[in-house]
């Protein structure tokens, strides 16, 4: 039974981790209206950043290193952006995933160059966790827990309360209408990457923390972050959050019934078996 | 001598491969992203069959039905979605697939890998020596390259183009657009099973690494850049890119170099696709049709 | 031939079609006009299949089609036009035209290994009518040209001979004169009247009120997706209620 409670927590916290994987990709999508195949490896980026401002010859602790990690990261999204998706704004849909996917591919291999594909960690040792009820529960899966929290909480504020916000949400329901309005659409485009990108190197950092760090983590997420996207309607950035959990939960629950090897492909079985269930959710108008 | 045969037959083995996927993304205007899938699945079913002592006839004809099936066990839930989704899909079949023969070691072997495959035996002539197994790849890109292309320029040829161009009104014209994408989806699947089992055969020992995504971007790239939804784009594309992916490994460079060179030369390509992708999207040769001004 | 009862569709909370009941027999061109936003596209959605009604039924021929989907719809014989033209832009407009007739032998896999004959033949008697009708509309100098090249108008032309091409029982022309000269405008009507001849029976959503009395033996109005008045094209011109459904909008 502990055995249960304890693979619920995991499921949980993997959750947390892929809600906000998700967040971040269904907010792009919502607001460029595309799929970005390179999100995983703004994930990866985001946890090697890290790691470098963490390493020879930075040396940075955590908390410090933590913030230019992220400004990094966030200087990758917009410069994802920038350069290979702006250009390509106007471009067939096959053309601009193909190139999407070079991107992904780009970066996925820039990371290996620089660090090689070798498993890699933060140094920090597993100090033995706290037993709460039977569970047990390290400091850093407290981290976790409570980085996912503020994440959500503030992008809830951010969507909700404030007028970028507004705007990100109005460009996303309709970027003719919103530009003709007056809306900054291009100003919202970029706060959505800002937010994607924080959002994707938080939760990068957050998984490398919780498991390790490898040059080609961030594909298997995608597909795990776009599952998660699935599950709660495309576009619907509470529904992502949900969705998260429910993969997370499914993993780690699923792995007592079927063979480790196939965790992985858990989130990827959920998405067929809602294609195959509910297509009609999902079949997005041909434009 | 042997350099230039092994890169025309890995050249030709890939023209079938890119050939396959033209049909799917070029013509159709399916986003498959997981294509190495079924370039695994024929590899794995030959040489599985063929090291049990099956022949190769009947192991090629089995591994071509196994691509086939899967393509068709992937494509009917997922066919009927917009454009990104069903990349995603593909391109997590396309994992999934490695997993599995990663992971069912009591069949594969896992990471082992199968060692050993046997030289196909065809019509009781064995295609043991470098210049036979051109030959026999050879003969199968001219069969597959025909084939094709009766496909390609048939009334069929022409709805699966209307398709990628718009469904809608294709599917208005009284096409079933789930049927026709089936089809060329199994066709695709299945050739690119035969390219999985020539290459099998070939290189004699297969494993799980060697159908990861970086295959798939490297046929998507080869598609692309020949020009997709052309028929010797595919041939173009195989001839540029296999030169330049084959001829790097055989540069003679000190060990510690390779760490690097291969993410390098992967980054290559993804930069390369990128920069296609902006600035010539059509690839090298364009589609047919005149496109001058055509006023008032 | 179409018979339209109790039709019904929302979108949300929104009635884009509410209860509507109508019949096209034997008046060959029929129209449909009424204010933006009345339902009149989502009318022709709902016949061809794009969408499925909530309520209601709609019989073809005698046939029952509400609900199906619209390539089953197209092979009942009907075909439709579009607001937007759909043309196939990468493709020629020869191609375009011979992706018309339906049940094509050649558009059959296993047809293309052991039918190879009457594949060519077929080939060869669509290729000519394509021609005929290319022809006709006016195109042949652009024959061999990707549609995309082509002008607006020209693309109209275009959507109007694939229709003709697919030989339908039905055409359902949406806005066929939107956004082109008057000249074309006239062209168009020719041709339409011309295919009239030969038996097609059309069913035209339309802005232009000059086409609907010429062209129109009967009209249709449609306002927040209900049927308001029906008539010939002179009465329904006058019908206070007409007159009020566009003024008042």
């Amino acid at each position: 039974m502990d055995f249960l409670f304890q693979s619920i927590l995991n499921g949980i916290l993997a959750g947390c981790i892929y809600a906000l994987f998700a967040m971040g990709l269904t907010l792009i999508y919502g607001v460029l209206n595309f799929v970005n195949f390179a999100h995983g490896e703004l994930i990866m980026w985001g946890a090697y950043f890290l790691y470098f401002l963490m390493g020879k010859p930075f040396g940075l602790p955590l908390p410090i290193a933590l913030i230019p990690a992220l400004l990094l990261t966030i200087l990758l999204g917009i410069g994802m952006d920038r350069f290979v998706f702006k250009p390509l704004r106007t471009a067939n849909r096959l053309t601009l995933l193909i190139a999407a996917l070079g991107l992904s591919f780009l970066l996925r291999n820039g990371a290996q160059f620089l660090w090689g594909a070798e498993l890699r960690t933060y140094g920090f040792e597993i100090k033995r966790g706290l037993r709460i009820l039977g569970i047990s529960i390290t400091l850093n899966q407290v981290a976790i827990i409570l980085t996912s929290i503020v994440c959500i909480v503030f992008v809830y504020l951010l969507f909700h309360r404030s007028r970028l916000g507004k705007s990100m949400r109005a460009v996303s329901d309709n970027l003719e209408l919103a530009r003709v309005v007056g809306v900054d659409s291009k100003h919202a485009i970029q706060f959505a990457w800002v937010i994607a990108s924080v959002l994707a190197g938080v939760s990068g950092i957050l998984l490398a923390l919780d498991t390790n760090l490898q040059p080609g983590m961030g594909l298997i997420n995608l597909v795990k972050a776009f599952a998660a996207t699935l599950l709660g309607g495309v576009g619907n950035i509470w529904g992502a959050l949900l969705g998260g959990i429910v993969i997370g939960l499914a993993e780690n629950l699923g792995v007592l019934v079927i063979s480790p090897g196939y965790k992985d492909a858990i989130a990827f079985g959920i998405m067929v078996l809602m294609l195959l269930i509910r297509p009609s959710a999902l079949l997005g108008r041909q434009e | 001598m042997d350099l230039f045969l092994h890169l025309c037959v890995m050249i030709i083995i890939y023209i079938i491969f890119a050939m396959s996927l033209n049909l799917e993304v070029g013509y159709t205007g399916l986003f498959n992203f997981g294509h190495i899938a079924f370039f695994g699945i024929g590899a794995y079913t030959s040489a599985l069959l063929t090291l049990q002592q099956v022949p190769f006839e009947l192991s090629l004809l089995i591994a071509l039905a196994m691509a086939g099936i899967w393509g068709f066990l992937l494509s009917i839930p997922s066919l009927r979605l917009r454009g990104d989704y069903f990349g995603i899909v593909t391109l997590g079949f396309g994992e999934i697939i490695r997993m599995v023969f990663q992971n069912e070691v009591w069949l594969t072997k896992g990471p082992m890998g199968l060692p050993g495959i046997p030289k196909p035996i065809l019509f009781s002539y064995r295609f043991a020596t470098l210049p036979q197994y051109l030959l026999l790849t050879l003969g199968f890109a001219a069969l597959t390259f025909l084939i094709l292309r009766i496909i390609l320029r048939s009334p069929f040829g022409r709805v699966l183009r209307a398709i990628r161009e718009d469904e809608v009104a294709a599917e208005a014209l009284g096409k079933n657009v789930f049927f026709f994408r089936i089809k060329s989806f199994v066709i695709g699947s299945l050739f690119a099973g035969l390219a999985g089992t020539l290459w099998g055969h070939y290189t004699t020992f297969i494993s799980p690494g060697d159908f990861t995504l970086l295959e798939t971007i490297l046929v998507l790239l080869i598609v692309v850049l020949g020009g997709k939804g052309t028929e010797w784009g595919p041939v173009l594309g195989a001839f540029v890119l296999i030169f330049f992916q084959e001829s790097l490994r055989f540069l003679r460079l000190p060990a510690e170099w390779t760490r690097y060179l291969a993410p390098l030369q992967q980054m290559i390509f993804g930069g390369l696709l990128i920069v296609l992708m902006i600035f010539r999207p059509e690839g090298l040769l364009k589609e047919k049709g005149r496109v001058s001004n055509a006023g008032n | 031939m179409l018979e339209i009862k109790g039709l019904s569709k929302s979108f949300g909370g929104i009635h884009a079609v509410s209860n509507c009941s109508l019949g096209l027999k034997d008046y060959v061109i029929t129209g449909l006009i009424g204010p933006n936003g009345s339902g009149k596209t989502t009318l022709f959605n709902l016949i061809t299949g794009s969408i499925p009604p909530d309520k209601g039924e709609i019989y073809f021929r005698g046939n029952r089609i509400d609900g199906h989907l619209p390539y089953k719809v197209a092979q009942h014989g009907i075909i439709r036009t579009f607001q937007l033209t759909r043309i196939f832009p990468k493709m020629t407009v020869l191609e375009n035209m011979l992706l018309a007739p339906l049940h094509q032998t050649g558009e059959i896999l296993w047809s293309l290994w052991v039918k190879r004959r009457r594949i060519r033949d077929e080939e060869k008697a669509y290729r000519e009518r394509a021609l005929g009708l290319i022809e006709t509309v006016g195109l042949s100098h652009l024959k061999d040209q990707f549609a995309e090249n082509l002008s607006y108008g020209q693309q109209k032309l275009l959507e109007l001979g694939r229709a003709f091409m697919a030989d339908p029982k039905m055409i359902l022309l949406d806005e066929p004169t939107a956004g082109i000269n008057p000249s074309l405008i006239r062209k168009i009507m020719e041709l339409i009247l011309k295919m009239k001849e030969s038996g097609k029976i059309f069913f035209i959503i339309e802005h232009n009120m000059g086409v609907i009395i010429e062209l129109c033996d009967w009209v249709f109005v449609l306002d927040n997706g209900e049927k308001i008045a029906e008539g010939k094209p002179k009465e329904i011109q006058n019908d206070p209620r007409v007159i009020e459904a566009y003024l008042g909008v």
